[in-house]
């Protein structure tokens, strides 16, 4: 009896597959949308109950009533943000994992550079912001910079972990067979390495929106977060409110799809595994 | 028969001045092809960096070591090897475990897979080549790394205390299977553990190693008939060698 029920669940006898995984996401998270329901209605209610004036907070409906009639504009910022954002996260990662392997592998590297990395982690990376504002001007290309350097260093410092924890016994069985470097790297560290070096990559992309945020707070003509300080200056928290979600939108879009990666590349790691 | 491992006079000291430990000889050794040699002695007497030496893997600070007469100056790549803490990698399978053998020395695992079927099969792990190194127990994870250790046929098999992690029960099982597998194929095995009793079972030569700085105190030919069975372990002959290993380790104040 116990069997039988088990092995027939109502969602897959009779819906189609797409119907069955959102039965089962409904069920698991049903508690986090009623939350998050109940967030915004408290939040909506609130403002008329304390009699908070509109230039102070506004209501959620207001906020997305002011994002509509200025979603061109939002929109565009959105991708200029989100540009910044991408560009900086992606050229930290294609220099930061080769330049970690580097590290990892070289003891004058790691005698060298790596503790003035580590020592320049120490430093907010931010601090540099209006340095390269001055020196770049407004445009798109410092903002990269940026977010290039609050990214870097969690990437850089992960992947030398990641490269350098190969277990003794697999690095004594990998020597045993006589295969070259190339060969026992393809094989061997590179997936033994991805775990830590995801590690990395899910911090740095937390970090790529707001390093791109600030930098435009310091020195910008376009993007959400001058948005969001010009909004704020109107005495328009509405539209500063509009622009936050969006930030909060990329944000989550960015860790989202590094998370996916993650999934797809190693699905095989217990942290992977755990959360499935 | 002919001689398949050499060691003459070998030492291991780590790090050098007031710091250096002497972890390991002098010892004379040789061991004949075909053989399954056990090194037996407390942790930490250095008779796993005795097998690492033999391997390639560390450099004597004295002596020498010869594996089928050539002088081991880097790596044996024609010998087999496996750890307490086994080599399967979590991103493959059982079969796909077994193959990184092969693709590291780069054959061709295609060509193997009517032997990898059949190693799984000595092992009793049919059915499982698709599964995952983390769907499996801790006994059969050491049984694929058996597998995986012998899937290129090699000549010379270096097990460092490989059941070391094994309960009592799952322990006592796979001796069995590493006892077929050795049976099957003759290779000359060197095996080290702490387990007196496992030792003379699987062994034709014993090696009782000293604490440290380890030294071979004396090697014991175990004269029982094989397979190693139940019949074979209940017998006096067998608790007669267990009983005088014992008394060895006694006399050096370890038992």
């Amino acid at each position: 009896m116990a069997s039988a029920s088990s092995s027939a669940t109502p969602g897959r006898t009779h819906g189609p597959a797409w119907f069955d995984t959102l039965a089962r996401w409904a069920a698991k998270s049903w508690m986090l949308v009623l939350f998050f329901v109940c967030f915004f209605l408290a939040w909506e209610f609130s403002i008329d109950l304390f009699h908070i004036p509109p230039y102070i907070l506004n209501k959620p409906s207001e906020i997305v009533m002011a994002s509509r009639s200025d979603l061109h504009r939002l929109l565009e910022y959105t991708y200029i943000t989100g540009l910044e954002a991408v560009l900086g996260y992606a050229i930290a990662i294609t220099i930061a994992v080769p330049m970690g392997l580097a590290i990892a592998f070289s003891s004058i590297l790691r005698r060298t550079i790596y503790p003035f990395f580590v020592s320049i982690e120490m430093t907010p990376k931010i601090a540099f912001a209006p340095l390269f504002i001055s020196w770049l001007g407004f445009g798109l290309v410092p903002k990269v910079i940026i977010v290039f350097l609050v990214c870097f260093f969690p990437i850089v410092l992960n992947a030398i972990l990641a490269f350098s924890s190969l277990s003794e016994e697999l690095e004594r069985f990998c020597r045993s067979t006589g295969a070259n470097w190339a060969r026992v790297f393809w094989k061997v560290r590179l997936p033994a390495a991805m775990p830590q070096c995801f590690v990395g990559f899910k911090y740095a992309a937390l970090n790529a929106t707001v390093g791109a945020t600030i930098a435009e707070f310091i020195g910008s003509d376009q993007g959400l977060g001058f948005y969001i300080q010009i909004s704020t200056g109107n005495m328009r928290p509405d539209l500063a409110f509009a622009g936050i979600f969006l930030l909060t939108f990329l944000g989550l879009m960015m860790f989202g799809l590094v998370t996916l990666a993650e999934r797809l590349l190693i699905p095989w790691h217990i942290s992977v595994r755990r959360n499935a | 028969m002919s001689t398949a491992v050499q060691i003459n006079s070998v030492s291991k000291t780590f790090g050098d001045g007031a710091a250096a430990v002497h972890a390991f000889g002098p010892a004379d050794l040789a061991i004949e092809a075909g053989e399954f040699v056990s090194l037996l002695g407390p942790s930490g007497c250095g008779k796993s960096t005795l097998m690492l030496m033999i391997a390639g893997l560390l450099a004597p600070s004295e002596g020498e070591i010869r594996v089928n007469a050539e002088r081991v100056t880097k790596p044996r790549t024609d010998i087999g090897i496996m750890f307490q803490d086994n080599t399967l990698v979590p991103w493959r399978h059982v079969e796909g475990n077994i193959a990184l053998q092969l693709e590291l020395r780069g054959l061709d695992a295609r060509e193997y897979h009517g032997r990898i079927a059949e190693l799984l099969k000595s092992v009793r792990l049919e059915g499982f080549e698709r599964r995952m190194p983390y769907e499996l127990s801790g006994g059969m994870q050491q049984r694929a790394a058996f597998c995986q250790a012998l899937v290129h046929s090699p000549q010379t098999v270096l097990l460092d205390e490989p059941l070391g992690k094994l309960d009592a029960m799952t322990r006592e099982s796979i001796r069995t299977d590493l006892q077929t597998l050795w049976m099957q194929q003759r290779p000359t095995v060197v095996f080290v553990t702490h387990s007196i009793e496992e030792a003379v079972q699987l062994s034709t030569k014993v090696c009782v190693v000293t604490p440290r700085p380890g030294r071979i105190d004396r090697v014991i030919d175990i004269d029982l008939p094989f397979p190693r069975d139940l019949e074979v372990k209940r017998g006096a002959k067998f608790a007669g060698y267990v009983a005088d290993i014992h008394g060895i380790f006694h006399g050096f104040g370890i038992l």
